[in-house]
């Protein structure tokens, strides 16, 4: 049984640790994608604070066979990082009537980056620094750089067919994870 | 004509131009595979869009206080005595300590937090040695390391599959300068599907995957650093389909165990060198034991 299952098994549960080992595992993971999502830091760390209390007053409501439990969390973030950008609109509303044309424009400045992009952007991270060394080493070198398989196995001195078959893995069980966390279509 | 190996599919979503004409003219002709090959191009395409890894940050200790502190409150945690004890205020651990005296042991508990910081600072340390690794390309040296045997074992069906009778392999341990290497060969009739060799571990549900073998059967591997083989102390082959799990396929064709005196890892002594088979040239530049490259 790996480690996500078990915290999963024992969120389910109920089990007294089992927000403690949710929020090691997975506080990052959400941190992250409100931060990059909102900009600041005080609204990710209350964002942060949000998901994990609802997910564990709500847990009721998740089921393991139909997901994991990250990507449940990653749902609730979603939505809290949705609400702190409605909250922020209808505020900068405001800003504008009371200001006028300069509260407009600052509003309309910032941009919000586009969230599911943020969100794959993360899980990948995520996934990554999750894949066993040297693994993840591979899998930095076959995206960021631009060697081919034959090329990381001669720089590690890895086997070429060691390499070739930890970049199959990896790739598949980034793509499996990826979708089960519905970050890709 | 059968689907290519799925790492073909894995490198030409990468962007490199390997296979053979035969699957070639498969991918083109196959939806499941150019399905398969898209969606692994996604992933790589995702991956690249960003430019380099993303780094996760940790939110402030302060986040865990609060929500601990709204967890303990009467409407989670009941039972564990201070918020039944009448409307106590809610008390707030540091996170170090809030599992001491639960369901997760200490020593769990430190497993778990050591996994974490290990991974997350994993990342960082990984890309620095990358680029290290890419920029020292032109210095590497080319002469094989030498190597020397620990162990040479018979790989053996199992009893409760029949249907494996005739299968039979050997696995070569080897210390060389990379780490141990372990060559697997595998007398297997060529069936849908690919072999996988795993090293499983003693509780008989731990298990890490070192890779499959070529279509010749045989394969040669870096045991990972750092691997316990005391643990992981026997060897597995598996017969994998081609349904893109990374899950043992519970369908084992060989296993063997490697000997005690292999298991100690660096030690120089008590090594089984045997007697009139030297060790094999096993310089890790010779090559791959004969697995099958696609070419360009």
């Amino acid at each position: 049984v790996d480690l996500e299952t078990e915290i999963a098994a024992a969120f389910t549960a109920g089990r007294p640790d089992a927000l403690q080992m949710a929020y090691q595992r997975y506080a990052p993971l959400v941190y992250t994608i409100a931060l990059r999502s909102l900009g600041s830091g005080q609204d990710a760390e209350d964002v942060t604070q949000q998901v994990f209390i609802a997910a564990w007053h709500q847990r009721a409501g998740f089921d393991g066979r139909r997901g994991s439990l990250g990507g449940w969390l990653v749902a609730i973030t979603r939505n809290k990082v949705t609400d702190v950008l409605r909250q922020r609109q209808r505020d900068s509303r405001v800003v504008a009537r009371v200001a006028g044309d300069a509260g407009r424009e600052a509003a309309r400045q910032a941009p919000d980056p586009d969230p599911d992009q943020v969100v794959t952007r993360i899980l990948l991270a995520d996934e990554l620094t999750r894949l066993p060394e040297p693994q993840r080493l591979v899998m930095a070198l076959a995206f960021y750089s631009d060697l081919t398989h034959e090329q990381i196995a001669r720089a590690l001195r890895i086997p070429v067919g060691t390499v070739k078959s930890q970049i199959r893995r990896s790739l598949f069980r980034l793509r499996s994870r990826l979708e089960a966390d519905g970050a890709t279509p | 004509v059968p689907h290519p190996e799925p790492a073909v599919l894995a490198l030409r979503a990468l962007g490199e131009a390997v296979g053979s004409a035969d699957d070639e003219r498969h991918i083109a002709a196959c939806a499941q595979c150019r399905s398969e090959l898209a969606r692994l191009a996604e992933v790589a395409a995702l991956a690249r869009r960003s430019g380099t890894a993303e780094t996760l940050s940790s939110p402030p200790p302060r986040v865990w206080e609060r929500i601990a502190a709204a967890a303990a409150g009467p409407a989670s945690l009941a039972g564990t005595g201070a918020a039944a004890a009448g409307g106590a205020s809610p008390r707030v651990r540091p996170a170090g300590q809030a599992s001491r005296g639960h369901g997760l042991g200490g020593q769990a508990a430190r497993w778990l937090s050591g996994r974490l910081s290990a991974a997350l600072s994993g990342l960082a340390i990984g890309l620095a040695a990358g680029a290290a690794a890419a920029t020292g390309i032109a210095q590497l040296t080319s002469g094989p390391p030498p190597a020397r045997v620990l162990a040479r074992i018979a790989l053996r069906p199992l009893p409760r599959f029949p249907q494996w009778r005739h299968v039979a392999g050997t696995a070569v341990m080897q210390a060389a300068a990379a780490g141990r290497i372990l060559d697997v060969r595998l007398r297997a009739p060529r069936l849908p599907g690919f072999y996988e060799v795993w090293l499983l571990g003693r509780n008989g549900v731990s298990m890490i995957s070192l890779g499959d073998l070529s279509t010749a059967r045989t394969g040669r591997f870096v045991i990972p650093p750092g691997t316990d083989l005391k643990f992981y102390s026997r060897v597995d082959v598996s017969l994998q389909p081609f349904n893109g799990s990374t899950l043992h396929s519970k369908v084992s064709v060989v296993r063997g165990a490697l000997p005690p005196a292999a298991l100690g890892g660096r030690r120089t002594s008590a090594v089984a060198r045997q007697p009139g088979r030297g060790p094999p040239s096993a310089g890790l530049s010779a090559g791959n034991a004969g697995r099958a490259e696609g070419g360009g």
